[in-house]
């Protein structure tokens, strides 16, 4: 075996392996070996390198496509009291480091099926968020293209606010304006939903948009989806959707705030995990709901599956905000991490790992079939459907 | 006026970041937001309001007292959590108000104290060179490079290669001083470099072995915790752990002086698992006990914290060398290194630790022996510190 004596030779392989890194993410080449050296040790495996047993590359590409593999992750595994990555997260990471050294894997195909991320020195598999069927409903192109300027965030271990903000001015700008000719084009009170996964950057986009709307003198108001959650003891952990919230109360609330009418919405307490209405949509005794005043413009924000039927048909303008895997996870790292102190390292890892599959395959993928807008942040594309582009090209 | 400011958290956020970035250059790369999240987990129960403040005085007296830093809890906890400890946050709290309430000026704060961005908190400055550090080194340094760290201001955290690159001309006179006074002594020669963590220490060693080793010059090292005695033993003494009470003092000096005339040496071997020493406490090797063989060179490294504090043993030691790095930037190193790269630590358990030892360590070891070495290579300060006696002996080559 050519490979046997990097895999029993710790130093060796470590050297090796470090150059190999290197061209699968450009951001090793900032680090020193020591550096690499210090983090691999966390995965490194007791037996050594060479007691790893190496899956063949179709079954590993069978394992990472299949929604079995990352219902099975666990959020909090712990060895004494300490929180670990999860055991599976480990082998597969293991596996691609053993066999990169090896050269059982070729760099080109761990590039095409995985993204190494520095800080959490993990590999994550790429999901696919334009399916054919998503680009067969933007009829296979975008509707506009920017310079791509995320690229510089290739060797960034974590990316802020600022940076963030600035790589994205031109198709945030071209957004709000598409947004306000859509507008134009209909007729009001119309709804507008965002969604987009954990750190996309939908907080900052909102606040943008609601500036524009503002500054055009439009008269808008905002709806937290939250706030129709059921308490988390009624929801036993379904994922954000019709069975998890009061979809009745919602539904009857954006019917009549589209009619210009006054709402009353349950109230939903994050602090205690309870909403202000009972399981069958009665206010509870002492809990005070949320007023909203009609308005010409209703948004609505949140990581919610806009594409159920009943729903669909009130939305006037449904977008969804995507920013790629990588760079949401460099996000996350300075933002969650570094600023908020949030979560536990590994707690934090293991939940990327696992939702960032679950959550596009539930969530993110049935939305971009049928949605009217998709901004891809990291792609610098807009892509709008042909009946959008239709009323975009009108005037 | 303040009044209302503390009872909006809004504005005082807003207000507190502009000032901030007066006190950390670094604070102005951050977004308003991203600022609010990371104060969010110091803003006091009651409010900003309910901050009382203790005069300037009091709290350069506390922060100059051993008392408060032994008070420091390394593992506080709320909950299962791991939090900052309540002295720390305090002092943080006091800080951000009084720059608000303009009872703190900007001036007294940057005197006094250090913001380090990426764990939020503000730590004190502690002074390495005193008074009686200065004279011993005839008031000024040998020599004095451009200050590259400086680019380190804004950076929250600091890896390996910038950190290499920016001591690249301080760290070559080093080891070019290191072997001339070598030449001058002669070997074998035993070297001890002690040094804060994340000062750089690991590095700059490598790098003179492998300088060593292009000399063609024979190189190894002893680790001064391979002669701890049983740990059990040393608890029942109430003995801290690297006094010369700890070691198996006259084996080490017995084998300090033979390494010294070249003979070879087998110590003890100190297993940090069970904490047990491979020799009893009279120095003999206990039954299946295996001791190491070191063989002769001509430079031996001693390693360790305090291994110039052994008064019976600092006379055989050639050069001794203390290696700085300013605590601000040594802190943004474990960011990196530990936090990020090695993931050893707890976020809080890092902060509590590092804001403790910070004080402690500086007090009992490095002030202490700054006092007595040769040379102080100050890396944040580009400055190379040597001994009139070995000013003399690198000018003459």
């Amino acid at each position: 075996m050519p490979g046997t004596d990097r895999l029993h030779t710790p130093e060796l392989f470590s050297e090796i392996l470090f150059e190999t890194m290197k061209r699968i993410n450009v951001g090793i080449e900032d680090l020193e070996l020591y550096e690499l050296r210090y983090a691999l040790e966390n995965v490194t495996p007791e037996d050594g390198w060479d007691s790893v047993e190496l899956d063949k590359p179709d079954e590993i590409e069978g394992l990472i496509g299949g929604r079995d593999f990352y219902t099975g992750i666990q959020l909090k595994p712990r060895i004494g009291d300490r929180i670990v990555l999860d055991e599976s997260i480990v082998r597969l990471t293991r596996m691609l480091f053993a066999g990169l050294v090896s050269g059982e894997y070729t760099e080109e195909w761990v590039m095409a099926h995985f993204y190494f991320d520095i800080r959490g020195f993990y590999f994550l598999p790429r999901t696919v968020y334009f399916t054919e069927d998503v680009l067969a409903h933007f009829g296979g192109k975008p509707y506009q293209r920017f310079e791509q300027k995320q690229k510089r965030f290739e060797r960034f271990q974590d990316v802020g606010y600022r940076d963030f903000k600035d790589a994205n001015a031109e198709i945030d700008q071209a957004f709000i304006e598409i947004v306000k000719k859509l507008i134009g084009a209909r007729s009001t009170p119309m709804l507008i939903t965002l969604a987009g996964p954990t750190a996309a950057g939908k907080t900052e986009i909102t606040e943008r948009l609601l500036n524009a709307f503002e500054q055009a003198g439009r008269k808008f108001t905002t709806i937290e989806v939250d706030n129709f959650l059921l308490d988390r003891d009624d929801r036993d952990d379904k994922p954000m959707g019709k069975e998890s919230t009061h979809f009745s109360l919602l539904m009857r609330s954006l019917e009549m705030i589209l009619q210009g009418k006054n709402i009353t919405i349950p109230r939903y307490d994050f602090i205690y995990a309870t909403s202000s209405h009972d399981r069958d949509g009665n206010l509870k005794a002492g809990c005070i709901p949320l007023e909203i005043e009609p308005a010409d413009i209703i948004f609505m924000e949140g990581n919610f599956p806009f594409h159920i039927e009943e729903l669909s048909g009130l939305i006037g303008i449904k977008a969804v905000y995507l920013t790629d895997d990588p760079i949401r996870l460099k996000r996350k790292w300075k933002r969650d991490v570094d600023y908020r102190k949030k979560y536990d390292p590994a707690y934090f890892r293991n939940r990327f790992f696992r939702t960032q599959f679950l959550r596009a395959e539930d969530c993110y993928q049935p939305l971009m079939k049928v949605c009217d807008i998709v901004v891809d942040t990291t792609g610098a594309a807009l892509w709008a459907t042909p009946e959008i582009i239709a009323i975009l090209n009108r005037d | 006026m303040t009044t209302l400011i503390l009872n909006d958290p809004n504005a005082f956020s807003e207000i507190l970041f502009e000032k901030m970035k007066q006190i950390n250059p670094g604070i102005s790369d951050l977004e308003l937001y991203e600022f609010r999240y990371g104060l969010n987990d110091l803003v006091p129960e009651k409010g900003w309001g309910s901050v009382k403040l203790d005069d300037k005085k009091e709290i350069e007296m506390r922060l100059n007292s051993r008392e408060f830093y032994d008070g420091i809890q390394i593992k506080p906890k709320v909950g299962n959590r791991i939090v900052l400890d309540e002295t720390i946050i305090r002092l943080a709290q006091m800080l951000f108000v009084g720059l608000i309430t303009g009872k703190y000026e900007q001036d007294w704060v940057k005197a006094h104290f250090y913001f380090d961005i990426r764990g939020f908190y503000f730590l004190h400055r502690t002074l390495y060179f005193t008074e009686n550090v200065l004279a011993h080194f005839n008031g000024q340094p040998f020599k004095r490079f451009e200050q590259k760290q400086r680019n380190f201001e804004r950076q929250q955290d600091v890896g390996y290669k910038e950190f290499r690159e920016a001591n690249a001309e301080v760290d070559t006179l080093f080891i070019e001083s290191v072997k001339k006074i070598i030449a001058f002594h002669g070997t074998p020669i035993l070297l001890a470099i002690a040094g804060p963590t994340a000062a750089g220490k690991t590095e700059i060693v490598e790098r003179l072995r492998v300088a060593f080793g292009q000399a063609g010059q024979e190189v190894t090292s002893i680790e001064l915790d391979n002669f701890l005695t049983d740990r059990d033993q040393r608890e029942a003494k109430g003995i801290h752990s690297e006094g010369k009470q700890a070691l198996h003092f006259e084996l080490f000096k017995q084998s300090l002086e033979d390494i010294t005339h070249g003979k070879k040496i087998s110590i003890p071997r100190y297993d940090t698992v069970y904490a047990t020493s491979s020799h009893d406490l009279d120095g003999n090797l206990k039954p299946g006990g295996i001791p190491i063989e070191i063989e002769p060179a001509d430079i031996v490294f001693i390693e360790g914290n305090f291994p110039f504090l052994l008064e019976d043993v600092v006379h055989l030691i050639g050069i001794k060398v203390v290696y700085l790095t300013d605590d601000q930037v040594r802190l943004k190193r474990k960011w990196k290194r530990d936090i990020d790269y090695r993931k050893k630590y707890d976020l809080s358990y890092l902060r509590n630790r590092f804001f403790k030892d910070q004080f402690i360590m500086a007090e009992i070891a490095y002030c202490l022996q700054m006092e007595v070495c040769d040379m102080v290579v100050d890396t944040t300060g580009a400055a190379l510190w040597v001994t009139p006696e070995i000013g003399e002996i690198l000018r003459k080559n």
